[in-house]
């Protein structure tokens, strides 16, 4: 493949064949290079994701019974159920507001900072690699941790508060303050992952661009706001898009810090209703339907943020 | 145009292939139906590698002559652990050291739920293990039509009638017929703090009886030990919706019924389940029972903050000489009359061969007889099986001497079972939703006792 | 290898300018405390005894170093075969990943032909999907290709590129045209550009890739937990949620066993960390 690529461009003259599709012009070799290149990202999409989606549009639509193996079709049964049914819109009216928090805290932290651990500072690389750590943890182990941390009992935190002067708190057993105890433990256990985005951004910003402001007289805030907020513009794209789908398919961890959907199903995120009806209910149908329901919002909600950029993606045509 | 050609292409096959994936779970619905099999297999060449595993090749071919009987490997899967799964691990060595003809592959398969998922997964692909050691649930061969094991217990060496026959009642789906042989069945039992009520002058020499002398205990209990600033309760239940389907049967209030049709109906919107109801909300509001944290009970109960907790008998093991106090056990307290609904696990045969059906027989059986069932039950807290094992010698030793067994052991006389039934999960999760509600205050009991019934006849009639 | 010559200059120049910034430093530490807490609770909690986890007020310090709880580890899992498959799966998922989405990303990013945003649009849908409903018709897959309980039954459904891909495009994105080109016009063919400009230009983006990669499917649980039920194909998080059901009221020993799962990850990555953030630096396409 290597060889008849580059035998056809060594001799551009001869060699290249040109296509032309509607306004455009392409060379057919690299066509033919550009797709096989694409060729094992195809195969693997299939087999992770067409397939299984598929199957589940199909399952959807019908009353598969995880417990019995019992199928039938319904029609549009599945989702006349969900859009009538309280829960499911309490679970998605939760994962938005777990969604809108994580979004704004994750990402502003993040970048503050990942500013920071970009200036001139003592034991930056110990730093560095603390605000990343927790990100290694696996999740069975770190949200034990947590869930001892915020026992009312033999909890740490409790410990923490009442040492204060402060009143304990119920943590994750409260319905005020179930969410708000998932939400600093996500953020906790994420944040690295963006610090590492937002650096990796910010020391691609040339030194030439800093000087400059500098010298015009510009102070820290305006450098950030004027020079690197700008610049680290694809980056942030990148963080937002990627916080919005991550946190609306978050699962794991609710499901073991408070299973059954937490004090009145305050933390029964949508993920968490999916799992309940496939798995405590067997209505695979049903769980299929929410699931599409899902993807239908991520998806809107995802090209209203591109749509909100004023720039447009760079376009790969 | 070509890349976009192609990923309509690749769209194309994937649906191509869906007929295919449909069938599969088709295939499964048909078991009893062994025509509609082969002919799917052909469908995709790779499908028979998933049974290279084990013999299940020979198995395939043997049932038409039956022959004298070839060497069987089984896979067994079991959710127990800990102790339990320990002690079930070295009984199972034993049955397959002392058996030439069977070989045992042994997996633990995560807790309870892990277990039913993984179960239910496999059931789909045909997959499954042939003996499995799991929570009851809707007792997987049941749901789908499978009750071979009711003749199988039939068999005279078995002396099925010598099991409690509440226990029989849990291993039965719909009223149809028995799908599974209880191992490892569990009561709530009443666990208390001994240091703790000594401490506070409370004597247990005569424990209270009924829920409102309990009531009456725990009130007088708070008094004297809480108060310090010290977040105390005096009672917690680790699985809530387990108790409150015991003092529902307590209070004479039978849960679900089957009409005629065989339908299921959830009852527990009556009369007597508003008494139950309004009960425990009187231990929330009276400060004795903390409102939601069922799920930090244990701890909260391992840590001293709690006095009594209502847990799985399987705890004995657990707790037993591991506590920092002293434990204790009292009968659970009652309405009008003692009764204590059945939990735990079953074991379930899940192979259709017919020599594995006998070699699994054999090795299922072997669990359960009376020695063997009773040597478990004393390593594990589970409940012995057998009304022959109460005289067994070990048991009636460890009676004497354990009060927490003797306590356990002691409740068989009041167990049930409800009738097992599909949606039985469903209605777990709608009861704990509703007890949560009822705690935090979020509805009178009986509207959200008839939102629970109606919630859960829906999902019956849904099918 | 990168020249650590090239970054020397502008550290010290920086240095120069400003002096450290200690009140940055102060609140960095204080954010750090907090961040590092868990970890110093699950090393102090580690040699706890019993007594201790459930101490009312808690027992922050252990009332006695309890170095069974990690032997009992071992003795109630196989600690280091869970290890060795986690590693194994990971690692080849982890290669698989990154060969095809720098493949991929190359492609969209820097070759001319149509039909691109359809794909990009797939791939970015893929991201929407969560596990847990993928999950059964994934199983069924696997099932019907006889991967249940085997290393390849773990690992192919994992490999999600979609990620990795979008992640590497923006930093591909930024190599000039220019620097594509000229190695065109000195002979390169399309394979040797990706291999003689784009990858030697994206040695931190990658490494940052890779170790995203890698930590996603190190920690990946939901998937592994269905497909495998052997003991010998069980990976690191299954076997920790294992033991933690098998020692339920025992945190001592999940402490201990979660201290030995995270340790050698982490002091990976504390080397490593040196290595990324320098070739990231590195990467910088300053115009």
């Amino acid at each position: 493949m290597e060889k008849n690529a580059s035998a056809a461009v060594k001799p551009p003259a001869r060699a290249i064949r040109k296509i032309t599709l509607g306004r455009n012009t392409y060379s057919v070799p690299e066509i033919v290079v550009g797709v096989l290149l694409l060729v094992p990202s195809i195969v693997f999409l299939v087999f992770t994701f067409v397939i299984p989606v598929v199957q589940v549009v199909e399952l959807s639509l019908t009353n598969f019974n995880m417990a019995t193996g019992e199928m039938s079709f319904i029609g549009l049964r599945n989702y006349r159920y969900l859009l009538e049914n309280s829960d499911f819109w309490l679970s998605m009216w939760n994962t938005c507001k777990y969604s809108a928090a994580k979004l704004i805290f994750d990402t502003s932290l993040a970048l503050l900072i990942a500013v920071q651990l970009d200036k001139n500072i003592p034991l930056k690389k110990f730093l560095r690699s603390t605000y990343f750590a927790p990100v290694v943890v696996p999740m069975v182990a770190s949200s034990l941790i947590w869930i001892w941390f915020y026992d009312p009992q033999v909890g740490p935190f409790n410990q923490i508060l009442s040492f204060l002067g402060l009143p304990e708190l119920k943590w994750l057993y409260s319905e005020h303050t179930a969410m708000i105890s998932i939400l600093l433990f996500s953020i906790w256990k994420g944040l690295g992952y963006n610090v590492v985005l937002f650096l990796s951004g910010l020391q691609n910003i040339s030194d030439s661009y800093l000087e400059a402001a500098r010298l015009d007289g510009a102070n820290e805030w305006q450098l950030f706001w004027k020079v690197k907020f700008p610049l680290l513009r694809p980056i942030t794209n990148f963080v937002v898009i990627m916080c919005i789908i991550n946190s609306f398919k978050v699962f794991t961890e609710i499901n073991v810090m408070t299973p059954n959907g937490g004090p009145l199903g305050s933390t029964r995120l949508i993920v968490s209703y999916i799992y309940e009806q496939a798995f405590t209910n067997g209505r695979m149908g049903r769980a299929s339907a929410a699931a599409l329901l899902l993807f239908v919002v991520i998806f809107i909600l995802t090209q209203i943020r591109s749509a909100m950029d004023a720039r447009k993606d760079v376009d790969y045509e | 145009m070509k890349p976009m050609k192609k990923v309509i292409a690749f769209l194309l096959v994937a649906l191509l292939l869906l007929p295919g994936c449909v069938s599969q779970y088709a295939n499964t619905v048909n078991k009893a139906d062994p025509t509609a099999a082969p002919a799917q297999q052909a469908e995709t060449k790779t499908e028979t590698k998933a049974e290279t595993k084990t013999e299940e090749k020979p198995g395939e071919a043997a049932p038409t002559e039956a022959p004298a009987r070839e060497k069987q490997t089984l896979q067994v899967w079991y959710a127990v652990s800990g102790t339990s799964g320990d002690k079930f691990v070295a009984m199972s060595k034993a049955f397959d050291e002392g058996n030439d003809l069977v070989d045992l592959e042994l997996s633990y398969s995560g807790g309870s739920a892990d277990t039913a998922t993984k179960v239910s997964a496999a059931l789909l692909t045909n997959t499954q293990p042939d003996v499995a050691l799991m929570y009851a649930g809707p007792l997987y061969t049941g749901g789908r039509n499978d009750y071979a094991m009711a003749e199988l217990v039939k068999r005279a060496e078995y002396d099925v009638d010598d099991i409690f026959p509440g226990m029989l009642d849990y291993c039965t789906y719909m009223g149809q017929g028995i799908c599974a042989v209880p191992f490892g069945i569990s009561t709530q039992v009443m666990y208390y703090n001994k240091t703790l009520l000594e401490k506070a002058g409370v004597d247990m020499t005569n424990p209270p009886k009924t829920w409102q002398e309990f009531y009456d205990l725990c009130a007088d209990l708070l008094v004297k030990l809480g108060g310090e600033g010290k977040d105390f309760t005096a009672f917690d239940v680790s699985d809530a919706p387990w108790l409150f389907k015991s003092m529902l049967k307590q209070n004479g209030c039978e849960i679900v019924v089957q009409g005629d049709d065989g339908k299921i109906k959830p009852v527990y919107n009556d009369a007597a389940a508003l008494e139950v109801t309004d009960f425990w909300y009187s231990l929330v509001t009276s400060g004795i029972m903390a409102a939601g944290e069922h799920d930090n009970a244990e701890n909260r109960f391992l840590s001293g903050n709690c006095a009594f907790i209502a847990a799985t008998s399987n705890r004995i093991s657990r707790w037993r000489g591991a506590t920092e106090f002293e434990l204790g056990a009292i009968e659970m307290p009652y309405f009008k009359n003692p009764s204590l609904a059945l939990g735990g696990n079953v074991m379930v045969i899940l192979t259709d061969d017919p020599q594995k059906v006998e070699a699994a027989w054999e090795y299922v059986s072997y669990l359960t007889t009376a020695e063997n069932n009773a040597e478990f039950a004393l390593a594990t807290g589970y409940l012995p099986i057998r009304k022959s094992e109460l005289n067994n010698p070990d048991i009636q030793k460890a009676l004497s001497e354990n009060a927490l067994y003797s306590i356990a052991f002691k409740q068989l006389d009041y167990t049930f079972a409800y009738t097992h039934f599909e949606q039985m999960g469903t209605m777990d999760s709608l009861i704990r939703n509703m007890l949560n509600k009822l705690e935090k205050n979020r509805g009178t009991s009986q509207a959200l006792l008839d939102k629970a019934v109606k919630d859960l006849q829906s999902e019956i009639d849904e099918g | 290898m990168s020249k650590p010559a090239d970054i020397q200059p502008m550290r010290i120049r920086r240095k120069h300018l400003n002096g450290y910034q200690w009140y940055v430093f102060v609140m960095l530490t204080i954010g750090a405390l907090f961040m590092l807490f868990p970890f110093v609770w699950m090393i102090l909690s580690a040699f706890k005894t019993k007594a201790d986890v459930y101490a009312y007020p808690p027992r922050w310090i252990p009332s006695s170093w309890q170095w069974e709880n990690f032997t009992k580890v071992f003795e109630m899992i196989p600690f280091w075969r869970y290890y060795f498959n986690s590693i194994v799966t990971s690692v080849i998922e982890t290669v698989l990943q990154i060969v095809i989405s720098i493949f991929a990303a190359y492609s969209i990013t820097k070759l001319r032909y149509p039909g691109k945003k359809l794909f990009l649009a797939f791939m970015r849908s893929s991201l929407f999907v969560p596990m847990v409903v993928t999950m059964i018709p994934m199983y069924l897959l696997v099932a019907s290709l006889g991967w249940l309980d085997s290393y390849a039954g773990i690992i192919f459904p994992q490999v999600t590129t979609a990620f990795t891909t979008l992640l590497l495009m923006s930093y591909f994105d930024s190599i000039p045209k220019d620097l594509v080109d000229s190695a065109k016009l000195d002979g390169c063919g399309y394979f040797r550009v990706l291999t003689r400009v784009i990858v030697p230009n994206s040695k931190g983006a990658i490494s940052t890739a890779t170790l995203f990669s890698f930590l996603g499917n190190w920690k990946s649980y939901t998937w592994p937990l269905i497909v495998t039920t052997k003991t010998e194909y069980r990976t690191l998080p299954i076997g920790l949620k294992y033991l933690m059901q098998e020692s339920s009221s025992e945190y001592q020993v999940m402490m201990a066993a979660s201290l030995m799962a995270i340790l050698p990850v982490l002091i990976i990555f504390i080397f490593c960390e040196k290595q990324l953030v320098r070739s990231i630096t590195l990467t910088g396409m300053k115009s």
